[in-house]
């Protein structure tokens, strides 16, 4: 187990954090471009940050439990109960399963919601992972993986948005501010861990209940619903098992 | 070596029998929810993906590219294995068109899974006691909903408990059959490990999203199955770091 705390390796996490904010700008681009995004591409896009999103709950919750299994397993309980929490506070989870809800006036002011909180848990594992791996790679890996779903996310609020009549550069605005927490969040989990290195199992284990408890309450079924199973199936085999694959290559 | 042949198939035959157990609940029930099967599969699928997690780790232990390899090829199979029986006509005993076909389908699906399943015992077996310990009762135990799954499907449209039990345990036949020659095929040749073991994980992975979990969409809330596949990945996941 190795921490790193000093500028350096903080102005990493500042950095890639902030790169997986800017990422939510790009969701708008296809809109300003009049491009005719098709829903399977966004059902794809979620499906590749699902994938990538379990493989990584895996391998941080297995490296928390090599520490400390008690602390690992009370912290994804913790990362799957702040997810539930959360998503009862946007008021989207009885909605979940009504497709007809999805173009309610309200739904555009949910989803900015749903998305800051989301990437506040989403911070949390940047910054974790940036702790708990050497040579940050593990955490740099996260934020990428992170901006591929912020790209996603944001495509599925702009198109909410602009049906509202939302212009495009306020849309884009409100996509990176509803993520810019991730950046906060990140590096105040990062020094956090560094600082308690005890603390980091716990840690470890609400990255991963969050990220996996997200996975499948929404992002799933966001992309079973918009592509063919068997392309979804497909994309998320291939991006959940390259990640566990790559473990090493984090070590 | 013979009695680790005959321990292999018996662990085999007991992950089969196991199959059978998930018939139990309709003895009790008059009536087995869509809910309930949705939820099974939940379980199963958190279960599963804990399981192939941990293939894919052991296999690139042995070998990355081999990994992949084998992945890819059980990726394909259970691909080939679902569009081979995707919009046939066929008829099953008294069963007959729609009906015969989603029995047909589901039985088909289980036993040709089986088949990787089967594998993944007897390369476990070649891969250490631990892995094979872990592997037998992760298998075995996700069995049970597999023949809840089987027997939710032919209960309703007028089949027996018993052969509900029966077709399930059939399903589960390739276990303790393909367990033996790859559990030799292992032994003789470790080359081959690494693309058994990804084989079976990517066998495994791509059934949990193609089949199970969109089916569990359809009929339970989005919350419990991500609270079941959640639960049902840790637990697997701490079963591993234990054994």
């Amino acid at each position: 187990m190795l921490s790193m705390a000093g500028s350096e390796p903080l102005l990493t996490v500042l950095l890639y954090s902030a790169l997986a904010v800017a990422a939510a700008a790009l969701g708008v681009l296809p809109f300003a471009l009049r491009l005719r995004v098709p829903l399977s591409a966004l059902g794809m896009a979620y499906a590749t940050a699902s994938g990538l999103m379990i493989g990584a709950g895996y391998l941080l919750v297995s490296e928390g439990m090599r520490s400390s299994v008690p602390q690992a397993l009370a912290g994804a309980a913790l990362g799957v109960i702040y997810t539930l929490r959360s998503q009862s506070f946007a008021g989207l989870r009885q909605l979940s399963h009504d497709p007809q809800a999805e173009s309610g006036p309200n739904q555009g002011f949910k989803l900015i919601l749903r998305d800051a909180l989301h990437s506040a848990s989403e911070g949390v594992a940047i910054g974790v992972a940036m702790a708990a791996y050497p040579d940050l790679r593990m955490g740099i890996f996260i934020a990428l993986a992170l901006a591929v779903h912020n790209i996603a996310e944001a495509m599925a609020l702009t198109a909410q948005l602009n049906r509202g009549g939302v212009a495009l550069g306020r849309a884009a605005g409100l996509c990176l501010l509803a993520n810019s927490s991730q950046i906060l969040l990140a590096a105040v989990a990062f020094v956090a861990c560094s600082a308690y290195s005890q603390a980091l199992p716990a840690a470890l284990g609400f990255a991963s209940g969050a990220l996996v408890f997200l996975v499948m309450t929404e992002l799933l079924p966001a992309s079973y619903r918009r592509a063919g199973k068997s392309r979804i199936a497909f994309l998320l085999s291939l991006s959940a098992g390259a990640v566990v694959l790559l473990e090493d290559f984090f070590v | 070596m013979l009695e680790n042949v005959l321990v292999v198939f018996l662990l085999g035959l007991a992950t089969a029998l196991a199959t059978g157990l998930g018939a139990l609940p309709f003895a009790f029930m008059k009536k087995v929810s869509r809910r309930n099967v949705s939820m099974a599969n939940s379980l199963a699928s958190g279960l599963m993906l804990g399981a192939s997690f941990g293939l894919i780790a052991e296999g690139s232990d042995y070998g990355v590219w081999q990994t992949i390899a084998g992945s890819g090829l059980g990726l394909a199979f259970v691909l080939a294995g679902h569009f081979l029986l995707t919009g046939r006509e066929v008829e099953l005993g008294n069963l007959s068109g729609a009906k015969a076909r989603q029995v047909l389908m589901i039985l088909a699906i289980m036993t040709l899974h089986s088949f990787s399943e089967g594998v993944a015992v007897g390369v476990a077996f070649g891969g250490g006691e631990k892995l094979a310990a872990l592997i037998t009762i992760a298998i075995a135990v996700h069995n049970v909903p597999e023949g809840l799954a089987i027997s939710a499907v032919m209960r309703p449209k007028g089949t027996s408990v018993a052969a509900c039990a029966a077709w399930s345990v059939f399903s589960s036949l390739p276990q303790p059959l393909m367990a033996v020659p790859a559990f030799l095929f292992v032994d003789a040749f470790q080359v081959v490990l690494p693309y058994g073991l990804g084989f079976a994980a990517g066998a495994m992975v791509y059934m949990v999203f193609l089949e199970l979990l969109p089916e569990a969409y359809e009929n339970a809330g989005h919350t419990q199955v991500g609270l079941l596949v959640s639960v049902s990945l840790g637990a697997m996941i701490l079963f591993q770091q234990f054994l």
